[in-house]
C-alpha cells in the first residue's frame, strides 16, 4: 500500500490502533498485577497498577483452595493430559482421514468428504443431551474416556490436512509405492513427516479448544478428582469464601500453558486463525 | 497391463476408504446419531432418571416451548448477544486490519498484542471482567471519567441490561484479535499492483479501500460473518459463569444455557431436544441465508 507521510487521517488511525491495544492488554495486565496483590489494594482506587510487593498468599490460596483439599493440582494435570490425548488423536486422525480424502481415488469419496464437512454445522451445544445418554450407556460419564472420546477427530482438522495434503506430489508418493512402501508405510514415514507446519497449527487449535472446554466435562464430570481446570475456576469464583486476588492467582495459573504455548510458537496460532480464509483448493 | 494397472487402482482405492473409515465411523456415533436422536427425543415426553418409559407426544415440546415466556425470553436474550456482540465484532476486526495494513512498523506486533486475549480461555476471560465490573472495581471507576458521573454504581453484573452489555463485552475483548488476523490474511492476498494502478488513475484512500479492498474482501467477509455469528449464536462460558457467581440469570438465559438447565438440571430430556433442535433449525437458517444474500462467489485476482 502507498503510504502518506503526516495526516490527520494518519494520526486518528494511529490512535484508533493505541486505543484497541489498551483494550485489549489493559485487563490482562490487570490480571497479572490483581493476582500479586492483597484484595483490598485490588479495590483500591486508583488502582496501583505496579504491585507493591508479591503476595503470595494469593497463589497459595489458588493451588490449596478454599477447603485446603488441592484439588486444583488434579484439575489442571487432567485437563492438561485430556487436552494432550485430545490433541493427539486429532492430529493422527485427521492427517488419515486428510489424506485418504485428498490423495486416492474411491467410489463415495466426495459424498465422504460432504459428510464430514456436514459434521460441523451441528453444534456441539444441539447434541450434548443425547451425547450425555450415549456416555451414560458406555459407562464413561466421570472418567478419562468420557471427557475425551466425543473429541477423537473433528471436521474442521479433516478438511485443514486434506486442503494442506491435495497439492502433494503423487509422482512422489507412486515412486514409494514402486519401491514396495506399505500405503500405513507411506502415511507414516512420507506424508506425516511431511505436514509438520500443517500439525502444528492444527495441534495449537485443538489444544487450545479442548483447554478452554467447559461444557462437556460440566455434564460428564461430577466427581472433583474428575473436574478440569475451567469447572474449578467457575466453583472456585462461586464460592464466597474466594477473594479477587485469589481469583487472579488462579487466572494467571490457568493461563500460563497457553501463554507459554503462545510465545513460544505466536506464528501457528496466527496461521491457525487464517486457516479459515485461505481461498478453497 | 491394462489388468495389472486397474488392479493397483482398486488396491489404491480400498486403502482409501480404510484411511477414512476410522473417522467417518466416529462422526456416524458422535455427530450423526445424536443429532438424529435429539430430533427423534424431541418427540418424547422423556426425563432422565424416569423408570417410566418415555411417551409420544409429537410435536407437543415444540408446541409448549412456542408458548412459553421462558423460552422466547431465551431467543431474545440469544439474539441480543449475537447482534451486540456480531455486529462490532466484524466493522471493529475489519477496521483494525485495514489500519494495521496502513502502518509502517509494529505490524507483527499489533497482530500479536489484538490476540493475546483470544489465547486465554472463556473462563478466565469473564473472571477477569467480573473483577473489573466489581461495584468497586475498574469498570466503574472508568466509565464514571469517561461520563463524568463520579461515584455512581453502573451495575455492571447486576442491571438486566447492563449485564447483557457485560457479556458482550466480554467476547468482544476475547475475539477480536481473532477475526484481525483472519481479515489480515485475506487483506494480504490482494495483490499490491492493484492500488499502484488505482493510485495512477488517481483514486484516494477511500475509494481504492471501497473499489477494490470491499469487494475482493468479500469471501473472507461472508466466511467471518458465518464464523462469528455461529459463535455467538452458541455462546455458553461467559453466560454460565456469570450465573454461577450471583448474576440475574433471565437477561442473559440464552438458549444454550436454558438446554443445558432444561436437560441437566430439570431432567427434561425430551422439551430440550426440541430446543437443540430449534438451535439446530436456526443455526442453518442463518448460515444459508448469509450465503445467498451475499452470494460468495469466488474472486480471481
Amino acid at each position: 500500500m502507498i503510504k502518506q507521510k503526516f495526516s490527520p487521517l494518519n494520526v486518528l488511525a494511529g490512535l484508533i490502533l493505541l486505543g484497541a491495544l489498551v483494550f485489549t492488554l489493559v485487563p490482562i495486565l490487570f490480571m497479572f498485577s490483581a493476582s500479586m496483590m492483597p484484595a483490598k489494594d485490588i479495590l483500591r482506587m486508583p488502582f496501583r497498577w505496579i504491585p507493591r510487593g508479591f503476595h503470595w498468599q494469593n497463589f497459595a490460596k489458588a493451588v490449596a483452595g478454599n477447603d485446603g483439599s488441592f484439588i486444583f493440582i488434579r484439575n489442571i494435570a487432567n485437563s492438561l493430559f485430556v487436552s494432550s490425548v485430545v490433541t493427539v488423536t486429532t492430529v493422527m486422525l485427521s492427517s488419515l482421514t486428510g489424506y485418504g480424502l485428498a490423495k486416492f481415488r474411491f467410489r463415495g469419496r466426495n459424498f465422504v468428504f460432504l459428510a464430514i464437512m456436514a459434521t460441523m454445522m451441528i453444534p456441539f451445544e444441539a447434541i450434548m443431551i443425547p451425547l450425555y445418554l450415549v456416555a451414560t450407556k458406555l459407562h464413561l460419564q466421570n472418567s478419562y474416556a468420557g471427557l475425551i472420546v466425543p473429541f477423537l477427530v473433528n471436521a474442521f482438522g479433516v478438511f485443514m490436512m486434506r486442503q494442506y495434503l491435495l497439492p502433494f506430489p503423487e509422482e512422489f508418493l507412486d515412486a514409494t509405492r514402486i519401491d514396495g512402501a506399505s500405503e500405513p508405510g507411506i502415511f507414516w514415514h512420507i506424508v506425516l513427516p511431511n505436514c509438520a507446519p500443517a500439525i502444528a497449527t492444527l495441534s495449537i487449535l485443538t489444544f487450545r479448544s479442548q483447554w478452554d472446554n467447559l461444557l462437556w466435562p460440566l455434564l460428564v464430570a461430577q466427581s472433583e478428582k474428575m473436574k478440569t481446570l475451567p469447572l474449578y475456576i467457575v466453583k472456585f469464583a462461586a464460592e464466597k469464601y474466594t477473594d479477587e486476588g485469589a481469583m487472579m492467582a488462579v487466572a494467571v495459573l490457568g493461563s500460563i500453558p497457553m501463554l507459554v504455548l503462545f510465545f513460544s510458537m505466536s506464528q501457528y496460532f496466527v496461521s491457525g486463525a487464517s486457516v479459515f480464509s485461505s481461498r478453497k483448493g | 497391463m491394462k489388468k495389472k494397472y486397474s488392479g493397483i487402482e482398486k488396491k489404491l482405492s480400498r486403502w482409501g476408504w480404510t484411511f477414512v473409515t476410522p473417522a467417518l465411523l466416529f462422526f456416524s456415533l458422535f455427530s450423526f446419531y445424536p443429532i438424529v436422536n435429539a430430533a427423534y427425543t424431541s418427540l418424547f415426553r422423556k426425563k432422565i432418571l424416569s423408570l417410566k418409559p418415555p411417551t409420544f407426544i409429537g410435536l407437543k415440546n415444540y408446541a409448549y416451548l412456542l408458548r412459553s415466556d421462558d423460552f422466547w425470553n431465551s431467543i431474545r436474550a440469544t439474539f441480543a448477544f449475537t447482534l451486540g456482540a456480531f455486529l462490532p465484532l466484524l466493522v471493529v476486526s475489519l477496521l483494525l486490519a485495514v489500519l494495521i495494513l496502513s502502518v509502517k512498523r509494529g505490524q507483527k506486533f499489533l497482530q500479536l498484542a489484538y490476540y493475546a486475549p483470544a489465547v486465554l480461555s472463556s473462563v478466565v476471560a469473564a473472571v477477569i471482567w467480573m473483577s473489573i465490573f466489581d461495584p468497586r472495581g475498574l469498570g466503574n471507576q472508568w466509565l464514571n471519567f469517561l461520563l463524568n458521573t463520579p461515584g455512581t454504581d453502573h451495575k455492571w453484573l447486576a442491571d438486566s441490561f447492563m449485564v447483557q452489555l457485560s457479556t458482550i463485552l466480554v467476547y468482544f475483548w476475547k475475539y477480536i484479535g481473532y477475526f484481525v488476523v483472519i481479515f489480515i490474511a485475506g487483506l494480504a492476498a490482494i495483490p499490491g499492483s492493484l492500488y499502484e494502478a488505482a493510485l495512477i488513475d488517481g483514486a484516494d484512500r477511500w475509494q481504492s479501500f471501497w473499489r477494490i479492498t470491499f469487494p475482493l474482501l468479500k469471501p473472507t467477509v461472508v466466511l467471518v460473518s458465518v464464523m462469528a455469528m455461529l459463535q455467538c449464536l452458541k455462546t455458553f462460558s461467559t453466560q454460565y459463569l456469570f450465573v454461577q457467581s450471583g448474576s440475574p440469570q433471565a437477561p442473559i438465559n440464552v438458549i444454550t444455557l436454558n438446554i443445558y438447565n432444561t436437560g441437566i438440571r430439570d431432567h427434561m430430556i425430551g422439551r430440550s431436544s426440541a430446543m437443540s433442535i430449534i438451535l439446530f433449525i436456526i443455526m442453518l437458517f442463518f448460515t444459508w441465508l448469509q450465503f445467498k444474500t451475499t452470494k460468495a462467489d469466488e474472486v480471481s485476482y
